[in-house]
């Protein structure tokens, strides 16, 4: 499995590194929306992208939009992971195109639980992490 | 002056030890800081403040003396402890919990709102002359202090 880790602070993405890396993901990393994007466009597509919503350049829910007019993308799986934690951003985001929030501060229990629940991980991976 | 409502103290201290579990784990927790109300901050080496707009206004600041603003990015990126994190690093790591406890404070109070990205210096933080101190938490973390600090307009909405 491949995760896209797309937040613009370097130590949130390290702390996502760690999360995702330990679940035997391989993952890359962008600062902001169009930096994702770019990547996709550069052939880097991954199974899912965990997209923080406030960015410079791009902000994460743009991202998810620009994704989701792609039909060449529709199998990447999209989760905020934001401090944006007011429900009318969560339903907007959800109607968007994601298929997960995540509220930070999160666990690393929260994000495991959230990527077996999309049925990104390995029955033993979701037991164990 | 017209009355705003704030978030309160307790709330803040709950905000931010739920950050600080996030971002750097349980084995040294927080602790209460004992500071005489209006002393201003004395070892602010990095500060950094994120503002929210529309349903409610307000400032979220938080300064942090420098050992525990390194301290604070090593373990965020988990260097080596043999590494010193830079400046740059520095600020990206102070800005993000200002971002954290902020985008919570927010969840708090009455919305909807929209969240600055945050702004990092190095050095003591700056206040508008325009706002009040609404709320102030002073803590330490391995014995080195940080003050988490909320502002909000002295006068409403014209």
């Amino acid at each position: 499995m491949r995760a896209m880790i797309i937040d613009d602070s370097r130590a949130m993405r390290s702390i996502l590194r760690r999360i995702v890396t330990g679940l035997d993901f391989e993952t890359s990393e962008a600062e902001h929306g169009q930096a994702a994007l770019d990547q996709l466009h550069a052939g880097v597509v991954p199974d899912v992208c965990l997209v923080d919503w406030n960015m410079p350049v791009m902000d994460g829910y743009t991202f998810i939009t620009e994704v989701r007019a792609n039909p060449e993308w529709r199998d990447i799986t999209l989760m905020m992971v934001t401090t944006e934690s007011e429900q009318r951003q969560i339903v907007r985001a959800l109607a968007a195109g994601a298929h997960e929030y995540v509220i930070k501060p999160f666990t690393a229990d929260a994000i495991v639980d959230k990527l077996s629940l999309l049925g990104l991980l390995p029955e033993e991976s979701a037991v164990t992490a | 002056m017209t009355a705003v409502d704030a978030p309160a103290v307790e709330d803040l201290l709950a905000v931010t030890e739920d950050v600080w579990l996030a971002l750097v784990g349980d084995d040294d927790p927080l602790l209460p800081r004992a500071v005489p109300p209006g002393s201003p901050f004395d070892a602010a080496a990095w500060s950094s403040v994120t503002t929210i707009s529309g349903g409610w206004q307000g400032a979220v600041t938080v300064e942090l003396d420098e050992a525990l603003a390194r301290r604070l990015t090593t373990q965020m990126l988990d260097l080596p402890a043999d590494e010193a994190p830079s400046d740059s690093d520095v600020a990206d790591a102070v800005g993000e919990l200002v971002n954290m406890v902020g985008g919570n404070v927010k969840s708090l109070m009455p919305g909807p709102s929209v969240l600055s990205l945050p702004a990092v210096a190095a050095g003591r933080a700056a206040f508008a002359s325009d706002t009040a101190l609404a709320c102030r938490l002073d803590l330490v973390w391995r014995d080195a202090p940080l003050r988490i600090s909320v502002h909000i307009p002295q006068e409403g909405p014209r």
